[in-house]
């Protein structure tokens, strides 16, 4: 076990990166994810916390993504084939832990496999609602401040006109 | 009866420098091996494929002797109380070296040997196919070869032993009975699981410990109980979000499966590990179980037992110190005298003075109380005052 000190005295121990090279591809980014979201926030201290923070990064660049990378970039169909299911699960939940195998997704989409084809295009598809809804995000925050400002008179009706119709387009 | 409980800060102090002093004496002896006696039998934990190896070598040597002298045998370590040792040095009971041999040609050991191949053959196949099955499985895979669970039961030991493995290694698993509570995260083959999250009753010990793996803990002791009464009062209470612990129980008895998965969570994180159970001889006896092994698995101690565990409670001592009223407390029957007796010849409990005089003062005063007794002080006394302040002064044995 890896072992990160607490202010109190006390420790707290995770499991070492090494083990996790017998695991199955997807799961060394679940446990990333969840002692991010869940464990993270009950360990007192910044300096624990950016330890522990430091060590996920370790353990996602040294086992997570090579890991995956390996076996969508070998000849085993059956091996991608399994991969890129729980990629394409991932991905509908939590596109930002599968961001890193992007490219090698990309380059699947041209296999002869029909499956293969398949699920990646499932999960390129997943980043490309991900990438829309942040341009959302973003149109929304300016179109939010377009209101106030044709609302104070500040801005023309065309211009807020404009501003709406950019927003409308990329909703649809 | 009033509430007695003090309102007092416990620190735990005597505890977490306890549990300093285990983490310090972990990290140095992580990579040494307990040495074993020579006279002793070694048994290994092994993977599958391991294990189908010793399968195959076995029936191999069998093959080789049907070809050579059409008499085979095989030879395994004897389990006769005669061949129990108390290794001292490690406070484990082990296997000697005495070797019996069952023939397959006698008359009075056919039987036998037919069932222990069908055990054997059972085995194999559960390994290959990657399952795991209970006793009871195996039973009822041939009820008109065994008649009886106690003839089958008694092959799955054979056979582990034969193998020089554990049971566990043979993927023959006890049903699941003990439940573990507190400040502990495991992966279950896929999934990953909160002992904090699954409610009052904690997670079910899985049988199949193989697919478990420790991925996280800040846990600073661990407290195993007797009783699953006492579980619910600690679970209700969050006793670990107060106190940084792991609780467990085998709600009784302990199994195979908890005893193992006690000594894989106080070995790999390095924890202190206390016992709570009855102050009466059979309590004394679950908690001899957890520290030392027991005499009919002798063979698999070094994998089941933690040689270190303290008892915690309760004592002989605490129903005086702790004023525990005479009506909370129980006259030892004849029984009760016969085991305590039996347990003040035992090696280890001579061993430990202190443990000594205890199981004395209960004979002296004929007197055994339930944990379930505190509660004469209110229900929060046992989590309020007793487990933490017996922590905070060391008060164990």
């Amino acid at each position: 076990m890896k072992i990160f000190d607490k202010k109190d005295g006390g420790i707290v121990q995770l499991i070492d990166k090494e083990k996790m090279k017998e695991w199955p591809i997807e799961l060394p980014l679940i446990f990333i994810e969840y002692i991010r979201n869940n464990q993270l926030k009950t360990y007192e201290g910044s300096k624990l916390k950016k330890e522990i923070e430091q060590y996920l990064d370790e353990i996602l660049k040294d086992i997570a993504i090579p890991g995956l990378i390996k076996v969508l970039d070998g000849d085993d169909f059956e091996e991608t084939n399994k991969a890129l299911v729980r990629i394409d699960e991932l991905a509908k939940k939590k596109i930002d832990l599968v961001k890193p195998i992007k490219p090698y997704v990309e380059k699947l989409v041209k296999k002869d496999n029909k499956e293969i084809r398949k699920l990646s295009n499932s999960i390129l598809e997943s980043f490309a609602k991900a990438e829309r809804r942040k341009k959302l995000a973003e149109k929304r925050k300016i179109m939010q401040e377009r209101e106030k400002e044709f609302l104070a008179g500040n801005i023309s009706g065309e211009e807020y006109a404009k501003a709406r119709k950019d927003y409308l387009i990329l909703k649809e | 009866m009033s509430s007695k409980i003090k309102q007092e800060k416990w620190d735990i102090g005597a505890a977490k420098k306890l549990f300093q002093e285990f983490l310090k004496k972990g990290i140095k002896d992580e990579k040494k091996q307990i040495k074993l006696p020579e006279h002793t039998v070694k048994i290994d934990e092994l993977d599958r494929e391991l294990t189908l190896d010793r399968i195959n070598n076995l029936t191999d040597s069998l093959i080789e002797m049907i070809y050579k002298t059409g008499r085979p045998a095989i030879r395994l370590p004897s389990r006769t109380s005669a061949n129990i040792i108390w290794d001292e040095k490690n406070d484990l009971l082990l296997l000697g070296q005495q070797i019996m041999e069952k023939q397959f040609h006698s008359l009075a050991s056919v039987v036998d040997i037919t069932r222990l191949m069908k055990v054997l053959e059972k085995i194999n196949e559960l390994l290959i196919k990657d399952l795991h099955a209970t006793k009871r499985e195996i039973f009822y895979s041939a009820v008109q070869l065994f008649k009886d669970q106690k003839y089958s039961d008694k092959c799955i030991e054979d056979v582990a032993t034969m193998l020089y493995t554990t049971r566990n290694s043979t993927h023959i698993v006890a049903s699941a009975k003990g439940s573990c509570i507190g400040r502990l995260r495991i992966r279950d083959k896929n999934d990953i699981i909160d002992l904090e999250g699954l409610g009052s009753g904690g997670w079910t010990i899985s049988p199949m410990l193989d697919n478990i793996e420790i991925i996280e803990s800040d846990a600073e002791f661990i407290l195993v109980l007797e009783k699953d009464a006492a579980m619910i009062r600690l679970a209700e209470a969050r006793f670990w979000r107060k106190y940084p612990c792991i609780i467990l129980t085998a709600k009784g008895a302990a199994d195979i499966a908890t005893r193992m998965f006690l000594k894989r969570i106080s070995k790999e994180l390095k924890l202190p590990v206390f016992s709570l159970v009855d102050s009466d001889p059979y309590g004394h006896y679950i908690h001899s179980v957890y520290l030392r092994g027991s005499k009919r698995l002798s063979y698999e101690s070094p994998f089941l037992a933690t040689p270190d565990i303290k008892l915690l409670g309760v004592l002989t001592r605490d129903l005086e110190k702790y004023k525990i009223p005479n009506d909370c407390r129980i006259p030892m029957n004849q029984t009760d005298i016969k085991r305590t007796k039996e347990l003040l010849n035992e090696g280890f409990v001579k061993k430990n003075k202190e443990w000594e005089t205890d199981l004395k003062l209960a004979l002296k005063l004929k007197v055994k109380a339930e944990i379930q007794a505190l509660s004469a002080f209110g229900f929060e006394f046992l989590t309020d005052q007793y487990i933490p302040e017996k922590l905070t002064t060391g008060d164990w044995i």
